[in-house]
């Protein structure tokens, strides 16, 4: 009955209305098509119109019911600049909400603003293509598992417009199940499931005539009432989607209990409005997909890629009859190059708004773009309003946190899929921060290390162990330090050696002996450092188990450099009296076996040291 | 001026094996630096060499770790 009065309250405006409109255009012929097969209306919308005024026209204008509007998710406008059947380039005109005076506020008008103004007697061809969400009403609202779902479909048969239009059709187009009624007059006809009104002629501007239509449709009505994509970056290669759905069935609500036999047994039947698994198009080259929920991974999902494309089939955990509900989470990777781009300077991120879900509505979209650390200067360019905020997101090593740009857009439909821009500033080095947190990790812990190894911790300075700990210490430093020294003249004494060994093959007298008088020159400078330590060991009563060892040690290898020098000494002189190979080595064979021994000596006593 | 694609500094598919190399420099430089913390004497320890050692094996530490990260999955 309301229906009734509203349009019996429509009527009345039209009657006033037709009366005063003074138009410049008419529409020559409109064809409009309405494509029910899915749960998202699509409306094309083929129009030519001509200006019959004498004015140069500049904007269309487009109505719909407020019924309609406030379901009309995206509307598009295509010109076409080729003439007749040729269409060239169609080029997308900008189409926006407007309000014009003296028209009835039932009604809501998008204005479309053609590139050039229309001359007196020209026609300009358009395509408007206007996109609904949740326009088919489910009638009856709750049904069994078993039952079929059936909507309803209101239009009108004439099309609705502030000019008077010439010649019109109407086609509506359902998914091909049964039709359970649909309005006859005027002039209907039902073809393989197509329902055309019309043609029209000569209707004055704001014609109306309801046309329901109530057949069954059991497109799998998924409704997301909320969905968040979080688009994270990082520069160091990926770009991470994670989109979490609430996801509901919109269609008509499920009555009676559900039976699991009936659906297993014959699903098709006893399940028809039900939907079972989603299909997702992912960009190509995704990676790491995830289907998750609240309690952990969900297994049932299937997954197909090639170079152009990647498919994700996912079943959620239950079938989702009307009204049922579901959330979950699916998350994947994307390569860096693909999506992100630098241009003057600037890095862009080009990627799609909408969800990759096939027929989708999602009644609030939210995107965040979560920008690396350091990013400024952001800017979004979007093909369509949204709202826009920032707000910043701590993740993994951040102090500042990371930038986010949150765009949230309601009734977004698959027409939204479209690719959007984001602008920002960002520095390489910065990508530096994160490696940084790390290494100051990794060096603080280091840093304890030293200062606990440097800290002295005892709390009674002056007790004996304490004392005594120290003097140990002191020892213990002192014997190292000897060690160190006498490792020192080895590697003098080695030099030694090989100064000897150049002589042989040289026969370079006056280069050994200059070996000689540095090496000596070394061994004096380190015995005068060895002369406290040795005094200090001697003295020291916690040295007393050591100090026997410590004096051989350092007796011998001082025994040790004598034999050396003696030896170097003999083999010098031989060779400055020109003696024969084999003879220096008879020569100095006896001092050679000493030395061996007392270098094995010294070695074994350095060895037992290092045990302490 | 068209747009770039913006790559990784380093190609994706080293991440692994760097992070692998990296985090056996980084072990082998904080073994070094534990066995001389516990063979030098207290007085003849040099902080200079400590810190030295200290920070190579946490720089090469650092970026293993960071490099392991990337690797797994955990894009920072």
């Amino acid at each position: 009955m309301a229906m009734v009065s509203r349009f019996a309250f429509f009527l009345l405006w039209i009657s006033v209305l037709s009366s005063t409109t003074h138009s410049e255009l008419v529409i020559s012929r409109i064809d409009r098509r309405v494509d029910l097969s899915s749960h998202i209306v699509r409306a094309l919308f083929s129009m030519k119109v001509e200006n019959v005024g004498s004015k140069v026209v500049s904007e269309v204008l487009l109505a719909f019911p407020n019924m309609q509007a406030k379901n009309l998710a995206a509307i598009k406008t295509l010109y076409n600049e080729g003439r007749g059947k040729v269409k060239a380039s169609s080029v997308s005109l900008p189409t926006a909400v407007v309000e014009p005076e003296g028209m009835p506020p039932e009604l809501t008008f998008y204005s479309v603003s053609l590139p050039k103004g229309l001359e007196k007697g020209g026609t300009v061809s358009l395509d408007v293509l206007a996109v609904f969400a949740h326009s088919l009403q489910p009638f009856p609202e709750e049904i069994t598992q078993a039952d079929g779902q059936l909507v309803v479909y209101q239009d009108s048969a004439y099309y609705l417009s502030p000019y008077t239009v010439k010649v019109q059709t109407l086609g509506i187009r359902l998914p091909g199940g049964r039709v359970e009624s649909y309005t006859k007059f005027p002039n209907a006809k039902l073809v393989d499931s197509e329902i055309t009104y019309g043609p029209f002629e000569n209707l004055p501007a704001f014609s109306y005539s309801p046309v329901i239509v109530h057949f069954e449709n059991n497109y799998p009505f998924a409704v997301a009432h909320e969905l968040v994509r979080e688009i994270e970056i990082s520069h160091w290669g990926n770009v991470q989607i994670t989109e979490h759905y609430n996801l509901v069935h919109g269609g008509a609500k499920t009555k009676g209990g559900f039976s699991r036999l009936d659906y297993q047994a014959r699903s098709s039947v006893r399940g028809a409005s039900s939907f079972s698994h989603l299909i997702f198009r992912l960009p190509p080259r995704a990676h790491s997909i995830y289907y998750r929920d609240e309690i952990g991974n969900i297994s049932t999902s299937h997954f197909w890629g090639d170079s152009r494309k990647t498919q994700l089939e996912i079943e959620p955990r239950f079938p989702i009859f009307g009204g049922w509900k579901t959330s979950f989470t699916i998350g994947y990777g994307l390569p860096l190059q693909d999506f992100l781009f630098k241009v003057d300077g600037k890095r862009m991120l080009n990627i799609t708004f909408g969800s990759p879900m096939d027929e989708v509505i999602v009644d609030n979209l939210i995107v965040k773009v979560v920008l690396p650390e350091g990013s400024n200067g952001i800017s979004a360019s979007v093909p369509f309003p949204t709202k826009q905020g920032e707000e910043i997101k701590y993740s993994h090593l951040d102090i500042v946190g990371r930038p986010v740009l949150v765009l949230e857009k309601s009734n977004v439909v698959p027409e939204h899929n479209l690719y959007f821009q984001v602008y920002y500033h960002f520095n390489n080095l910065s990508l530096l921060g994160e490696p940084m947190m790390l290494i100051s990790g990794f060096f603080l812990l280091f840093v304890a290390c030293i200062v606990y190894m440097h800290t002295d911790m005892s709390i009674s300075k002056s007790s004996a162990s304490y004392l005594a700990k120290i003097q140990l210490e002191e020892v213990q430093a002192t014997v190292q330090q000897i060690q160190n020294i006498i490792n020192q003249c080895l590697a003098v004494h080695d030099k030694l050696d090989a100064s000897l060994r150049d002589l042989s093959r040289t026969g370079d007298v006056q280069s050994c002996k200059i070996a000689r008088k540095t090496a000596d020159a070394q061994l004096k400078e380190l015995v005068k450092e060895l002369k406290p330590l040795v005094t200090f060991l001697h003295h020291s009563p916690q040295a007393s188990h050591i100090w026997p060892k410590v004096e051989e040690l350092v007796a011998k290898e001082k025994d040790m450099q004598e034999k050396m020098f003696l030896r170097h000494s003999t083999v010098v002189d031989c060779f400055e009296k020109k003696l024969g190979g084999r003879e220096i080595e008879n020569r100095v064979a006896s001092q050679q076996q000493k030395l061996a021994a007392l270098r094995q000596e010294v070695d074994d006593l350095l060895e037992f040291l290092d045990e302490i | 001026m068209a747009p770039k694609p913006v790559t990784s500094p380093v190609p994706v598919q080293w991440y692994p094996a760097l992070s692998a190399l990296l985090l056996v420099g980084g072990l082998f430089f904080t073994a070094f630096f534990f066995i001389y913390e516990a063979t030098s004497s207290t007085r003849n320890r040099s902080l200079a060499k400590e810190v030295v050692i200290a920070a190579v094996a946490s720089t090469f530490l650092g970026f293993g770790s960071l490099f392991l990260l990337l690797a797994t999955g955990v894009y920072v």
